[in-house]
């Protein structure tokens, strides 16, 4: 007996069996959205399986019907500043992390975990108003711009990338900074050109879960935002929210303009799942 | 075994812990202590401009929410729901996870697909379920069946299906991840054994995945509790009495009705519900390398 067949968990027949089942609830309604975002509108709103005609062209008409495209262009320039500062920013705190001892260390280490599971909707109005304080106190704008959401997902993004390199970085052998650092390094010597260039997998991972926690809220960009500075997700909210009552509502459109908030994510996700699925194996709570 | 003891007290450069606080103090910690003290004022859209003077009413914000708000309705459902598609996730995420474990061709493909709908943003979720399960849609067409699914006593269910379909991947992947680290060695003496599949999964395989299972289990029942995104899209708000979920709730007593105090009274004890699986969560992850383990 091979060792591949003594390792075996299910016979062939079942493992397909419950792989189609799974398949099936995933991809269904995956492929209904595909097809409905090329389907008329009519076919959507009577639950027509298959599209009457190929109707494209709903990708083309999104873009006047909605302010999508200004919606995603402040996504991504929101969530792509988050996923950059906030991976550098948590390894700076990574670091004195793991290889410094001080006073209060483990505390910090849990409340990583802790602040992450606590209620956005607990956060929203104190947040709002501090925001609005402090704009009055400082003379400035601060709700309705990109800077106000932009700050809050850096901080959200921090404890969750924080953790993910503080999992990357134990695996460095001490070793490599330790020689650094009896060559006279400075810390930020060590970490900018022997800790950095060697934990890229972990930033990419904490940059890319930071992006996708700025893609994906609505919750403070609904409240934070002003129409110029809103997030696609908030658009396309508003934009299916907007279809109840009255006349037939664009389905067709709707779920073009879904199918476009979600291709980068599932891009990004693509692309870098290795590391991704390791990442979230580490213990996120999102 | 104290492999990474090398962590050292000489020259901590704690000012590196500088940006990181800093953002935290101001947008996480400041605003839980204002929200505290907010809880305990009586503050609506008249005395939101003057917050600070508006009247400190002690507990009255708590009492009026347990007492005439739908708080404890609203409890009843996050609880109930999320506890429904916990369960869910058990069995989908076992099954999906013993399932690719064994190597076949397409099993890579297979295991991307399985992890999009974890993968996609809720909001995406939402807006796609809201035109699969709006009355003349798709999924009264499938089924047979007629009717509200976005209103009424099914909208419950169209809330645990949906945030099922979206939230089971975590477990599946949890569950996977606890695979591949296990010993290889068992399958050999359940083997010598004489185990058939079933009776090596339940007594040898199954047993093994319980750390990294229930951890995804708690995981995934603090995000379902705290979920707002996917019923916000998923239904609108005011959202339906049945689906009226503490998150969406507390919003729109805040942004719709403006009664600040009571809503942020109600978030208040929101977080209490999270404390007891965040407690479990926290005892459950390997803090650090020299305590505990996974």
């Amino acid at each position: 007996m091979r060792s591949e067949d003594v390792a075996r968990l299910l016979p062939t027949g079942v493992r397909n069996a419950i792989l189609a089942v799974l398949l099936l609830i995933v991809l269904g309604p995956l492929a209904y959205m595909a097809i409905a975002s090329v389907s008329s509108d009519l076919a959507v709103a009577r639950g027509a399986l298959w599209p009457d005609g190929f109707h494209i062209d709903n990708y083309a008409r999104i873009w006047s019907t909605t302010n999508l495209g200004r919606g995603l262009v402040n996504s991504l320039l929101v969530a792509g500043a988050v996923a950059v500062v906030s991976a550098f920013v948590a390894l700076l705190s990574a670091y004195v992390l793991v290889r410094y001892a001080f006073r209060g260390r483990i505390a910090v280490l849990r409340s990583l975990l802790a602040l992450q599971s606590i209620p956005g909707t607990l956060l929203l109005l104190p947040v709002f108003v501090l925001f609005a304080g402090a704009a009055t106190a400082l003379g400035v704008t601060i709700i309705g711009t990109r800077w106000a959401v932009l700050v809050t997902y850096l901080t959200f993004a921090l404890p969750f990338s924080t953790w993910v390199m503080v999992t990357y970085l134990r695996e460095l052998p001490p070793e490599l900074d330790e020689a650094a650092r009896v060559d006279g390094a400075s810390p930020w010597r060590v970490l900018t050109r022997v800790i950095a260039p060697l934990s890229w997998p972990g930033l990419v991972v904490s940059g890319v879960f930071a992006f996708l926690l700025g893609w994906n809220d609505v919750l403070f960009a609904s409240v934070l935002t002003n129409p110029d500075t809103r997030t696609a997700a908030v658009e396309l909210q508003i934009f299916g929210a907007s279809q109840e009552g009255g006349a037939l509502p664009v389905y067709g459109q709707l779920m073009a303009a879904a199918l476009v908030c979600a291709v980068p994510v599932v891009a990004l996700y693509l692309v870098f799942q290795r590391y991704l699925v390791a990442g979230l194996t580490t213990g996120g709570v999102r | 075994m104290r492999k990474h003891t090398s962590a050292t007290r000489q020259g901590r450069p704690l000012w590196m812990f500088l940006p990181g606080g800093l953002l935290t103090l101001v947008v996480i910690v400041v605003p839980l202590a204002l929200a505290l003290y907010i809880s305990l004022l009586d503050l609506d859209q008249y005395s939101i401009r003057e917050w600070v003077g508006a009247e400190f009413i002690g507990f009255e914000n708590y009492v009026e929410a347990v007492r005439d708000s739908h708080l404890p309705h609203a409890i009843t459902i996050s609880l109930g729901y999320s506890a429904l598609v916990t369960l869910g996730c058990l069995p989908l995420g076992l099954a999906a996870a013993v399932a690719t474990q064994d190597r076949f061709k397409g099993r890579g493909l297979v295991r991307s697909a399985l992890l999009i709908p974890y993968v996609l943003p809720a909001f995406v979720v939402g807006s796609t379920w809201r035109i699969i399960l709006q009355p003349d849609g798709i999924a009264n067409r499938l089924l047979g069946t007629e009717g509200l699914w976005l209103n009424g006593p099914r909208s419950f269910w169209a809330l645990v299906i949906v945030q099922l379909w979206a939230g089971w991947p975590l477990v599946y992947l949890l569950a996977a991840a606890g695979l591949q680290s296990m010993d290889t060695t068992v399958h050999e003496a359940a083997a010598l054994d004489g185990a058939g599949h079933w009776a090596k999964l339940r007594h040898v395989v199954l047993p093994q995945l319980r750390g990294p299972v229930s951890l995804g289990l708690v995981i995934s029942f603090l995000h379902n509790v705290n979920s707002f995104t996917l019923p916000f899209v998923l239904f609108g708000v005011p959202s339906p009495y049945d689906v009226e979920v503490l998150p969406v709730l507390t919003y729109v007593e805040s942004f719709q009705n403006f009664e600040f105090g009571l809503s942020v009274a109600m978030a208040v004890v929101s977080l209490i519900l999270v404390a007891i699986p965040m407690a479990v969560y926290l005892r459950a992850v390997r803090l650090d390398t020299e305590r505990g383990q996974k």
